[in-house]
């Protein structure tokens, strides 16, 4: 019996969202974004584009909700990346290693876009000391996971085992 | 390769979503944090409470253990300097002891009773962190344990962290003075002035409006009786930088006692000892509910 592919995403970005704010919360020299990476992920997978749009920007909003800075942030800033992601998914569809490029690039673009929007927003705590370690720290965690997780992510949520198998 | 292919309604809808996004950042900004924006924030922290804290369970001795590895050889060197503060704690606790027994000889001898302004705290666990980019604390206590939005936070040594942002039934949210975009009021000698964060470090910029005297390095800076925010005299941080009044105007760089990203422990104060004067008040229990696990006598005005 499969799944419900809704009930596989909620499950994955609950997980994400708790493993974010608990363990990677606390271990600060490892500093993925794992909601981004999931959202950047569902990029890859037969949900419909809409549906992968409205996901990143609820996702984004349940981490603005989370922390203390301004709502809808994060929400913006998942929808531009899931919005990029969509349009450039076929770059990352011939191996393994490029699915970890695309990633870490993306990643990447929405820490960026996050320090820019905030800044615009007067979030002035985005810029706090390690903000330069950071945008280089989140996008290559993610480029790691990506890369090692995404192939896996992609076969889950679409139920199919021969999605994503490089030869 | 971009793909140029028609995706149905992305552009229009992503064009859509970033409207409503840019509009719920303009109503927070205009609500403060406060409003329908604090009761979706509360909400969803309260949903999300119980799957965090059980993960923490699972999730600190892990934390710890990495934590300590990368850290082995500053622990080592932090060993060594606890072990000599610690010796030279027993030996001033000997003296605060002696002291203390001719306070209370004194205050019998005069039948003086205390005034009544005992600051309750109430220990919490840091359980997590928003995101990386976030410098919000998340604790494990929250309105069962008398916690209110705005109340003060401190370290175990009693620096100054930070305040309440929201709270729930079981965690809060600290917003560290770091990440704060409200000044701070302190005090650097008998001058009062105002503790501003910085970007891209944790220094904290110190200005000083009406300025007669010069600040130096080693002085220590610490909350103001003026502060809506803080009780007065706790501990914030030391200045790092000499620096002299111009046109009475004063601006030097401060060094927080207190690193956020360190803390595993906080300690959240009942100040002001009212807390309809610290809330607007959605976030009381019923009937004013306050548990503290401790209550110490404090110098809050």
């Amino acid at each position: 019996m499969r799944l419900p592919k809704g009930l596989i995403v909620a499950t994955v970005l609950l997980f994400a969202i708790v493993t974010q704010i608990t363990l990677f919360g606390q271990i600060r020299i490892i500093a993925p974004d794992l909601v981004m990476l999931v959202v950047i992920l569902l990029a890859l997978t037969r949900i419909r584009p809409e549906l992968v749009l409205g996901t990143a920007f609820l996702s984004g909003l349940v981490v603005d909700l989370l922390g203390s800075s301004l709502l809808g942030l994060r929400a913006i800033v998942f929808a531009t990346v899931a919005y990029i992601a969509l349009r450039t998914k076929e770059r990352a569809e011939i191996g393994q290693f490029a699915v970890a490029l695309w990633v870490g690039i993306l990643t990447l673009i929405g820490v960026v876009l996050l320090v820019l929007i905030g800044t615009l927003f007067g979030q002035t705590s985005l810029l706090g000391p390690n903000v330069a370690r950071l945008i280089l720290v989140v996008p290559l965690a993610n480029l790691l996971l990506g890369g090692l997780l995404g192939p896996v992510f992609v076969r889950v949520v679409d139920g199919d085992t021969t999605a994503f198998r490089f030869s | 390769m971009v793909n140029r292919e028609p995706r149905g309604h992305t552009l229009p809808l992503l064009v859509t979503l970033i409207i409503l996004g840019v509009l719920l950042m303009t109503f927070d900004v205009r609500l403060q944090g406060g409003g329908v924006v604090g009761v979706l924030r509360t909400g969803t922290q309260t949903i999300i409470a119980p799957v965090q804290q059980a993960a923490s369970y699972a999730v600190n001795p892990v934390a710890d253990m990495i934590d300590s590895l990368s850290n082995l050889s500053n622990l080592r060197e932090e060993n060594i300097i606890l072990r000599r503060e610690l010796a030279e704690a027993e030996a001033s606790l000997v003296g605060v002891r002696d002291q203390l027994a001719r306070l209370e000889h004194f205050e019998q001898l005069y039948r003086m009773e205390a005034a009544g302004d005992e600051i309750g705290r109430t220990v919490a666990n840091v359980i997590g962190r928003p995101d990386a980019f976030d410098a919000a604390l998340i604790i494990d206590k929250g309105t069962s344990d008398g916690l209110v939005v705005g109340q003060p936070v401190v370290d175990t040594n009693g620096h100054v962290v930070g305040t309440v942002k929201s709270v729930t039934r079981g965690s809060a949210t600290i917003v560290p003075i770091t990440a704060d975009r409200q000044a701070l009021t302190v005090i650097v000698g008998d001058q009062i002035g105002s503790l501003l964060s910085q970007v891209a470090t944790d220094e904290m910029r110190l200005e000083i409006l009406t300025a007669r005297e010069p600040v130096l390095v080693g002085d220590e800076v610490l909350t103001s009786a003026v502060s809506a925010s803080f009780p007065a005299g706790l501990p914030v941080g030391v200045v790092i930088e000499d620096a002299v009044p111009s046109n009475d105007v004063l601006s030097t760089k401060v060094d927080l006692f207190v690193n956020p990203d360190t803390l595993r422990l906080v300690v959240v104060l009942a100040w002001p000892p009212d807390p309809i004067t610290a809330s607007s008040g959605e976030t009381l229990l019923p009937g004013g509910t306050s548990t503290t696990t401790t209550t110490i006598e404090g110098d809050g005005s």
